[in-house]
């Protein structure tokens, strides 16, 4: 007797273990798709916020040169719409690529530093945007569907933001390490 | 900030992988952050205060050299004791794709990662193929620095990423300030050689095969090799009568390695691959040393493509023999060949390059929500 119902038993403890892994799976899925759409998300947020200090910083380098045109392209990217945003930002870039900045000054200096940051938050945005269209286009993600709560991340297509360094000054500027490193959470 | 980072080598063992992690510690601390640095060692090991100890470490061959790596379940438990108690507001891990402390604690990790990738790994098609297998890995890092172009251009080609390139840092002041050895360089002149001379990719048989060329026709030339090795094996394949001429120092501390490269007329960097970053370079050009380098592409980036040092064609013992030759008897050129090094090199000074990488740890900090907390 024990011989006809030991099958049937491990049978029963196979599927339970099966199921049990399964939707430990599922869950691990969901948590990793939630994950990579929020950190898309906030990275969209920081480099909202850096594209703006760019454009500022860029206006108050524009008012002390007299520079019309440099400040036209900052203001520009401060009011465009989402869907012009990338041009007008792309067109700030090249006004800034023309600029001549002198070293000793601390708006250019301002710029260069909220550049780099720009250049930053752009690359971790599009890794960011990449891992979560990844995680979004997986079969097992879209067949059950656990993408549809979350807006799909795009990328921001722009050209690298890259300013060259300034020179080293020769006598060191005050308050030099650019940025306090606090946490910026999210908005800004 | 409080800052953890992760070494996937143990200190026991010098490297370049844990100099960088100790030097920029050390830079963050400096700047008034908070730093814990967790490596594989014995609990009873000496080490910085700063260093966490994860265990004792096992060695493995791992690309080309031997490392001494931890990894398992007990070292598991310790990355995410670490974890728990440290509540950094950004965890910086090194090498994080090698099966190490790395990779367990980016595994562990929720909240901001930082990766910096220090090899251009020759092995990029299998690291291609495990890319699936790897994602939900790849997929925690938040924000990726690669140390040189060649470690850049591994992560965009082949894991699909971008990276920042933050090159190396080195503490200029420190190798700048340093004393020769007493009775160097000496008026014969003096080549130097720093690195293991019996790992082939480092070059050393064709610095010796120069040296005994040139030595037979300038009796004061004389040869100063450190580096991990054996004694008899560095001498045996030297004539006899050369022997005096060639001091070796064998394994140096920090303090000697910087009075060994104010010690030569000439540092000699004739690797035939395998480096993604000449680190030892920076350091000889902090030194003030005019530099003989072969022309790999690492190289010729860090010297400024050749202004900064000269460069000679890879594996090609005889115009090694003719450039050291013509530096020998040109002390001219050689004061040009430092003094530009000497302005190339700041942009390589440790505090410098530490504030680059706080850039990078606040964004961060910013693309996720939080601190850097178990992830039970």
């Amino acid at each position: 007797m024990p011989g006809t119902t030991m099958p049937g038993m491990w049978w029963v403890v196979g599927v339970v273990a099966l199921t049990a892994i399964f939707s430990a799976y599922l869950g691990w899925t969901a948590q990793r798709v939630e994950r990579v759409h929020m950190r898309a998300q906030s990275a969209e947020r920081a480099l909202d916020a850096h594209l703006v200090r760019r454009a500022a910083a860029a206006a108050v380098v524009a008012e002390q040169n007299e520079s019309v045109e440099l400040y036209a392209a900052a203001r520009l990217a401060l009011d465009a719409e989402p869907g012009d945003r990338e041009t007008a930002e792309n067109d700030l870039t090249r006004q800034l690529q023309a600029v001549t900045l002198d070293p000793s000054d601390p708006a250019a200096r301002a710029l260069i530093n909220t550049s780099r940051r720009v250049v930053l938050a752009r690359q971790v945005h599009t890794d960011q945007v990449r891992d979560a269209q990844t995680a979004r286009d997986r079969v097992l993600v879209r067949m059950l569907l656990l993408n549809r709560r979350y807006r799909k991340p795009e990328y921001f297509d722009i050209v690298e933001p890259v300013l060259p360094d300034l020179p080293p000054l020769t006598v060191p500027a005050p308050a030099s390490p650019s940025d306090p490193p606090t946490v910026v959470a999210s908005g800004a | 900030m409080r800052i953890g980072i992760v070494s996937p080598y143990s200190f026991d063992v010098p490297g370049g992988v844990q100099n960088h992690i100790m030097d920029l510690a050390e830079a963050l601390i400096g700047l008034g952050h908070e730093v814990s640095v967790l490596a594989p060692a014995d609990d009873d090991a000496e080490h910085p205060p700063y260093v966490v100890p994860a265990g004792r470490a096992l060695p493995l061959p791992y690309n080309g050299s031997v490392a001494r790596i931890a990894f398992g379940p007990v070292s598991t438990a310790r990355v995410r004791r670490w974890l728990r108690k440290g509540e950094f507001d950004v965890l910086h891990v090194h090498e994080p794709l090698s099966p190490s402390l790395s990779f367990l604690a980016v595994v562990s990790a929720r909240g901001p990662v930082v990766a910096t990738f220090h090899t251009a790994m020759t092995r990029s098609r299998a690291l291609s193929a495990a890319q699936t297998f790897l994602q939900p890995v790849i997929e925690k890092i938040t924000a990726r620095i690669a140390v040189s172009e060649l470690a850049r251009k591994v992560q965009v080609e082949h894991l699909g990423g971008g990276a920042v390139e933050i090159p190396n840092g080195v503490a200029v002041a420190k190798f700048a300030s340093a004393a020769p050895l007493p009775g160097w360089p000496g008026e014969g002149g003096t080549l130097g050689f720093l690195g293991r001379f019996t790992e082939p990719r480092k070059g050393f048989p064709l610095l010796r095969t120069a040296y005994v060329r040139l030595a037979k026709e300038r009796p004061g030339l004389r040869l100063l090799v450190a580096g991990p090795g054996d004694r008899d094996e560095l001498y045996s394949d030297i004539p006899p009568e050369l022997h005096e001429r060639v001091e070796f120092l064998g394994l140096v501390s920090e303090s000697d390695k910087a009075r060994m490269l104010r010690s030569v007329d000439v540092y000699v960097a004739p690797n035939t691959g395998g480096e993604s970053f000449g680190m030892i370079l920076t350091e000889a050009m902090a030194a003030g040393a005019a530099i003989a380098a072969s022309d790999l592409d690492a190289f010729r980036r860090v010297l400024d493509g050749g202004r900064a040092g000269a460069l000679f064609p890879n594996g090609d013992v005889t115009a090694l023999t003719g450039l050291l030759g013509e530096l020998l008897d040109d002390p001219v050129r050689r004061d040009g060949l430092s003094s530009c090094a000497r302005i190339v090199v700041g942009a390589f000074d440790w505090p410098s390059v530490a504030t680059r990488v706080l850039e990078v740890y606040a964004t961060a900090i910013e693309a996720t929500d939080g601190r850097v907390f178990d992830d039970e």
